[in-house]
Formats: structure tokens, sequence, C-alpha cells
């Protein structure tokens, strides 16, 4: 069932308060950086988002808004364009690669995007598109920051690869330590890699702007998703490297193995009614005697599990025995008693019991979205500040702010 | 050679993982990063010379700190007093317990900013829960989301969450520094690990809010547009029949363009002419027979030949690889040179490694990789630079045992 209302008064709609209030963005991002302008503009800054006549190509992502009477609303796009200004440009006009030049000179940082893009449809414009130059740029502003995210680079063999998620996801890494010895190696589901290079490409350009505001001097920031993915991948250089420093058999490279974490002390098991995710960690003995309260302890506390050598053996028994254990245990009571013994239990949840989270709820995090007329409960902030909130404002169609950004930056058309 | 960050401090109680990719990205980029690290919570995992603890304290000094004494927390306090940024992910209140939550230490150092980066954040039913990674992943959807159809025991094979986290808190505190600039104050950022899992499924839940649609995970197509091949194909090649060598490849085609191409690469085979894969509705409607055929293809070929092949034609194509592919093959990643061995190995470990900053700032390269440092390692140029202490007073506070 929608859960849906259409009152407007629900939308915060207002002045922007967020800490990056005043600072102004350019965004020339396609899928591989959206995320971090995204975040910079929900942080309050004046962010312009350049689509092409037609409109972003973005725009054309699912999942959309599917009701009668409403315009074409990409929700991926409503999300990852959230809080800009729309601007049409057309760079096969002289005027419109004019426009760019003029908002770049306009802006205090430029997050652009190198190399071809995924998405179908015409190109998002990019300072290259538009016949510009980052180091030109700098030369006539030099406290601009140009932050260009790029798959792999501007230099080096692979800098003409393509790679949309999927792709950027095998080389990356990701792929070969996620999925299951029965399954192939996965991806993650929707945009989890490029949220890494997104957040990486925000944290750059706050970054440069630090050293910009103290200095005055801007600079040139690449940020390759590839690099981006591949400093995210917890033990996967780890075991590479110090394998031989690891009390584990697998050698250099852990294989893919379900939800089994590279540790051995953490997995999804199955209880009645609902799947969890277990670890006797990082209380082990608190573990143990709840089992032992319940007479599920088996031989754990028998002698020879205490000589040397053994305690890898007697950490896979206490698995088999959780196993054992979880399977006669109905989810939701055992989820919550689990957490009351500061064990850090996981239940596996879909998403639509995610919708009534008590302590999304609780902390008042969803945020309305108004969406075209419509207004829509989405997701907060991923982070709440004390004295500059964050805040959501209206989301609009293509190039919606086109005149008054045109008439912002003193540009006159001449017919 | 400097970072954009220079003349920072950040006073760091983080552990584990989250907080410390944080702090770790401040420390690449040039800020004094102190992690607060005694003795007694330096163990396994936590503490050098553990690899584990290797990979996420480069970049930082070391202050063997015990702030569970009221000398200790005098000393905590002072260094509070110095700090830019204050990093923990105690359960919340902690910091508050110890005498040096943000509310206290605010009124003689207003500009400093707090980054709390707890599991649930602040307030709430689930405010005491215990989380990692895996259990964020868990109950934020992640685990259910990534998937082949009807497994709920697969998930994400990383703590792919706490590094998010640790973006995320980057970022905010990097945008509270600047709003300092124009206000003139700190303030406390509550990272809420959880949250910030769920908001990365937004367009899923908007999708669930607005049309009522509960998202089921889709193994490697994806979930909401049609693009077809998509997905990730066995090779030939496999120097063992261990799992882990393994070859597969990755194939997208998100054109119609790029599926022609693929037809081209594969020698315009007679199947993949067939009006049942002539757009990709109908390839994606067909998907399961589309993909059987095109493993039958890859399936006689290497994946890196697949890959070259495919994107010399312009198709997207990449080898799934694991991280000796990415060590010892990829030559994209040798190319930046982002894998290194430090020059100074941390004691008790034969070598040490780092991967690089994955930003490449022209201006300020930050390209200075200092080893992860001992406990207490650091506590008398922290004490002298932070706290102007002479030697003799931090032989005192060790000798207290203060210092651990």
């Amino acid at each position: 069932m929608p859960l849906m209302s259409h009152s407007p008064s629900e939308a915060s709609v207002g002045a922007a308060t967020g800490p990056l209030t005043g600072l102004r963005i350019l965004d020339l991002t396609d899928e591989r950086g959206i995320y971090g302008a995204k975040l910079l503009a929900d942080l309050g800054a004046e962010v312009i988002r350049l689509e092409p006549p037609g409109g972003d190509p973005l725009r054309q992502r699912g999942p959309h808004l599917e009701r009668a009477g409403s315009p074409d609303v990409s929700l991926w796009h409503a999300f990852f364009a959230s809080n800009r200004k729309f601007v049409t440009v057309d760079l096969d006009a002289s005027a419109g690669r004019s426009q760019v030049r003029r908002l770049a000179g306009w802006a205090d940082i430029v997050l652009d995007t190198i190399g071809e893009q995924s998405a179908s449809g015409a190109p998002i414009p990019t300072l290259e598109a538009a016949g510009l130059d980052a180091d030109a740029l700098l030369g006539e502003k030099p406290g601009l920051v140009v932050v260009r995210v790029s798959s792999f680079g501007p230099e080096g063999p692979w800098r003409n690869y393509l790679a949309p998620d999927l792709v950027a996801s095998a080389l990356g890494g990701i792929c070969a330590t996620t999925g299951d010895r029965d399954t192939p190696p996965l991806k993650l589901f929707g945009e989890l890699a490029f949220a890494l290079s997104g957040a990486y490409a925000a944290v750059a350009a706050l970054a440069a702007l630090r050293h910009a505001r103290e200095t005055g001097e801007g600079q040139i920031v690449d940020v390759p998703v590839h690099e981006c993915i591949a400093s995210c991948l917890e033990h996967v250089f780890m075991f590479y490297w110090y394998h031989d420093r690891m009390p584990y058999p697998e050698g250099a490279v852990m294989p893919r193995r379900g939800s089994l974490h590279w540790s051995s002390a953490y997995v999804v098991m199955q209880a009645l009614g609902g799947s969890i995710m277990v670890t006797p960690t990082p209380d082990t003995e608190a573990q143990v005697m709840w089992l032992a309260e319940e007479g599920a302890h088996g031989d754990l506390l028998d002698e020879r599990w205490s000589q040397p050598g053994n305690y890898f053996a007697w950490v896979r028994r206490l698995m088999e025995l959780l196993r054992e254990w979880v399977a006669t245990k109905e989810i939701e009571p055992f989820f919550f008693e689990a957490q009351a013994r500061h064990a850090p239990f996981g239940w596996v949840l879909p998403p639509e019991r995610i919708a009534d989270n008590p302590q999304l709820e609780a902390r008042g995090w969803w945020t309305p979205y108004d969406l075209a007329g419509t207004t829509v409960r989405g997701p907060g902030a991923p982070y709440r500040f004390s004295e500059t909130p964050w805040q959501m404002q209206a989301y609009g169609g293509p190039g919606r702010d086109t005149a008054s950004v045109l008439a912002e930056i003193g540009w006159e058309s001449r017919p | 050679l400097t970072g954009p960050l220079e003349g920072i401090r950040v006073l760091d109680f983080s552990h584990v993982l989250a907080g410390p990719f944080a702090t770790r990205l401040f420390g690449d980029m040039g800020a004094d990063v102190v992690k607060v690290m005694p003795a007694f919570r330096a163990v396994g995992s936590a503490g050098p010379p553990h690899p584990y603890h290797a990979m996420w304290n480069r970049n930082k000094r070391a202050l063997s700190l015990d702030m569970s004494t009221p000398d200790g927390q005098d000393i905590g306090r002072r260094l509070a007093e110095k700090a830019d940024v204050v990093v923990d992910n105690f359960a919340a209140g902690v910091l508050i317990r110890l005498g040096i939550g943000y509310e206290e230490v605010s009124v003689t150092n207003p500009g400093v900013i707090y980054l709390q980066m707890s599991g649930m954040g602040e307030g709430g039913p689930w405010s005491g829960f215990v989380t990692y990674a895996p259990t964020i992943h868990a109950l934020a959807g992640l685990t259910y989301l990534t998937a082949v159809p009807d497994r709920e025991d697969i998930g994400i094979g990383f703590s792919y969450n706490d590094h998010a986290s640790g973006l995320h808190g980057a970022v905010a505190v990097l945008a509270a520094l600047d709003a300092r600039l124009r206000t003139g104050r700190g303030q406390r950022i509550d990272v809420s690990q959880f949250e910030t899992g769920v908001n990365l499924a937004g367009p899923t839940l908007l999708d669930l809010f607005a049309n009522g649609r509960a998202a089921r995970p889709v193994a490697n197509r994806l979930p909401y547009d049609d693009a077809a091949p998509h997905g990730v194909y066995p090779c030939a090649g496999a120097k063992s029949d261990a799992i882990q060598d393994e070859r597969w490849v990755a194939i997208a085609c998100m054109k119609e363009d790029q599926w022609l191409a693929l037809r081209r690469v594969m020698g315009e085979p007679a199947w993949a002419a067939e009006l049942k894969f002539a757009s990709s509705t109908a390839r994606v409607a067909n998907l399961e027979a589309l993909d059987r055929l095109v493993a039958g293809w890859t399936r006689t070929q290497l994946a890196e030949e697949v890959m070259e092949r495919c994107q010399q034609a312009g198709v997207p194509a990449g080898v799934v690889q694991n991280g000796a592919d990415m060590a010892e093959a990829d030559p994209q990643l040798r190319h930046s040179s982002f894998l290194m061995e430090l020059d100074e190995t941390v004691p008790g470990l034969p070598r040490t490694f780092a991967d690089r900053l994955p930003l490449h700032f022209h201006a300020t390269p930050a390209n200075v990789y200092r080893r992860p440092r001992l406990v207490g390692e650091d506590n008398a140029t922290v004490m002298s630079d932070w706290l102007g202490l002479p030697a003799s007073e931090v032989d005192r506070l060790a000798a207290e045992g203060t210092l651990t």
C-alpha cells in the first residue's frame, strides 16, 4: 500500500540552513560522482546541475513514480539529484558553452566527470564537452577547486575502459568477495559502489576547499572510482599482504563464502520465521554461558578444547552449536533478547520492515520528498548536525531553474 | 609536500574500523591525528602489530592515555580543549561520563567539532544496540538485497558499511569545519551507522513509499532498468579447482550499440541474431537463455582476453579481480602505485603495506605515509606539541600509569 500524502506542508521548504550555506558548486557528475554532489547539496550548498536539452539522461533511471496523473519522475534521480538547481545548456551552441564557462567562474567548486558515461541518452555536460580546460579555469580563478571523477584516472592503460557499476565492482574487488560458492560472484544491490566514489568526491571537494580558504590556492583533484572501491575492501588486501600472520588456512585470497565473515565468527543463520546474523563476539564467554543456561552448550566446556592449538576448532564447534540452537528460536523475541544481552546479532530485514523501523521512527529520520506536487516519504540525513541541520527542498523537472540562474550570473540572452 | 588538512588537530578515540577509517582519511590528508590507545585497549586486532590494526592506522600518532582515572580524564580534557575535531565511536554518552563531552569542552573550546559514530545514533529504542558492520548490513536491508533470489544468507562479503560510515563522517566533519569559518562555532555531529546504511538504499525506499513495491534481490541484474547481458560469467584458465582460483568476467551492455558490438566480439553466433534477443526488453525477458549462451562463449575464453576484446570494441567488461589479481596483475593500480610497501615496518611485522588515499590532489599531494605506531610511541611528542608538557612531566604521567 502506498504510504503517501499530498500535503505540500509536509515538505520542508525554506532557506537553507546547512553547514555549507553560501558555497557555490557546479555539478557535472554522472552516476560515478552524483552521490557526492548530493551530499554537498543536502548540506546546504547552492548546487547547479547542468543538463542537456531533452533532460539529464539520469532522469531515465528507474524506479519511476507510478501514479496516474503525475508527470514522469525518476525516483532514482529525485534521490541523487536532490536539492539542486536544474539548468539546461546546449553545448552544440556557442552560447551554451559560454554559459558553462560563466558558471565555472561563478562556482567555488566544480564537480566534473572524465570519460564516457554509462547512461543512455545525451551525455551530461562536462568541462571537456564544453571545450573548457580545468587548468585554464584555474589560471583565471586561482582559488577554484575542480574535482574530476573518472573510472580509472586520467592516465594509465585502462583510462578509456568503460566501467558501469557491475564492471567497476568486478575490477575493483567487490564481486570476488561477495556471493557464495554456489552463486556467481555478485555485485552489491543498487548504487553502493558508486556511493563510495561519490562520497570520496565530496571529501576531496571539501578538503581542497579548506586548503583554498586557508591559502587562496585552488587545485584539481582526481578521483578514480577504481581506487576508491579498492580502498574500501576491508580484509582483501590484509589477507593478500599478511596471510602468513593470520590463523586461517585460506591463503592470500579469501574465497567468496556467503555471509561467513573473514574471521569465521559472523554468519547468517536460520531461525524460526526469519534469518539472523549471529556472532559469539565480542564477549564469547557470555555467549557460551547463554547456551549453557539453556542446556545447548554441548561439549563446549570440555577440558580438551583448552589445549593449545584447539581454539579455532573450538570456534567452529561453537558456530555449529549456535546454528542448531538458533534454528529452534522465534526470530523476533530472539533478536531482541540477544541485543538486550549486548550480543551484536542482526535480524536480516527486507526493505518493507525498514519502513516501520521503531528506531528510525523515534529519531524522526524519514524526510518528506516533494516530487512535482506529490509528497512521498523518503530517506533522511546520513548524519545529524546540532547547529546546522540538513534540509530537503522540492525536487524539480528538467531545466526548472535555467532562467533564474542565468539571471543570477548576469547572462543576457542576445537573440 | 603536504596535504590539504595540514594544521587540523584530531583527537581520535575510535576503534575497529568505521571511526578509524574516517581518521585515516584525515591523517592521509595531513591532519595531526592523535589516536588514544592505552595498552589495555590495544589487544588482538585492535592494536599493533595485528595486520587489521596496520590497515587502518597509518598516519596517526599513538597516545597511551588511560581515561579511566581522574588524572587521565584531566589530560583528556586538556587535549580536547586543543582539538579541532574529536572523534569517537563509543556508545552514546561515554565521553560525557568521562567528563569530556561536547557541552563541557565547548565552553572553553567553542570551535571544537565532535563526531560521534555510533551504531544506532543517539536516542531511540535501539540506541543501546551493539553493532558491527555485519549487524548493520542485516538490519539496514543490505544483506537481504545483495543476494540471488530466495537466499537471505549471502549479503556483502566485507565490512562495506564501516567504510561508508567513515566516509560520511569525514564529509560531515569537513562541512562543519567550513561552517565554523562563517559562524565561529563548532558543533556535534551524530552519525548513526544504521541510518547511513539505510540511506544508501534511497531509490528503493522511495519506490516502496511511492509505489508500494518492496525490492527483492536480483543477483547481478539491474533492479529497475533493462540492460542485458548484465552479468558475471565463468571463464577458462582456473589454475585449480579451488573456488578462489575460479576465473570470471563481468559484462554489462548498457546500450544497444554495446550489445551489437558484443555480438561482433563473439563472432556473430547465429543465436545472437534471434528475434528473442533483438532488444534490451526482449533480452531481459529471455535472460536465462541469454546468460547461458553468453556463458557458453566465455567458458572457452580467458577473462583477461574477454575484457580486452570487449573494451577494444566499446563493450563494458572487466575481470572479476581478487586481491592477488589487483596486487599482481592490475596495470592501472600499478600505474598509480596504489599499493605500496612502507619504508619503515611496524615492529613485530616483517613488512608493512598500505593502499594509497584514492584522491589525487594536484597542489597538496598528500603522499606522506607513516607507519602505524606502537602503544605510547608518541606520548612525549604529543604531550609537548599539544600541551607544552616537558619530558619530565610525561615521565611522571608514565610512572603513575596515566600513560600506560
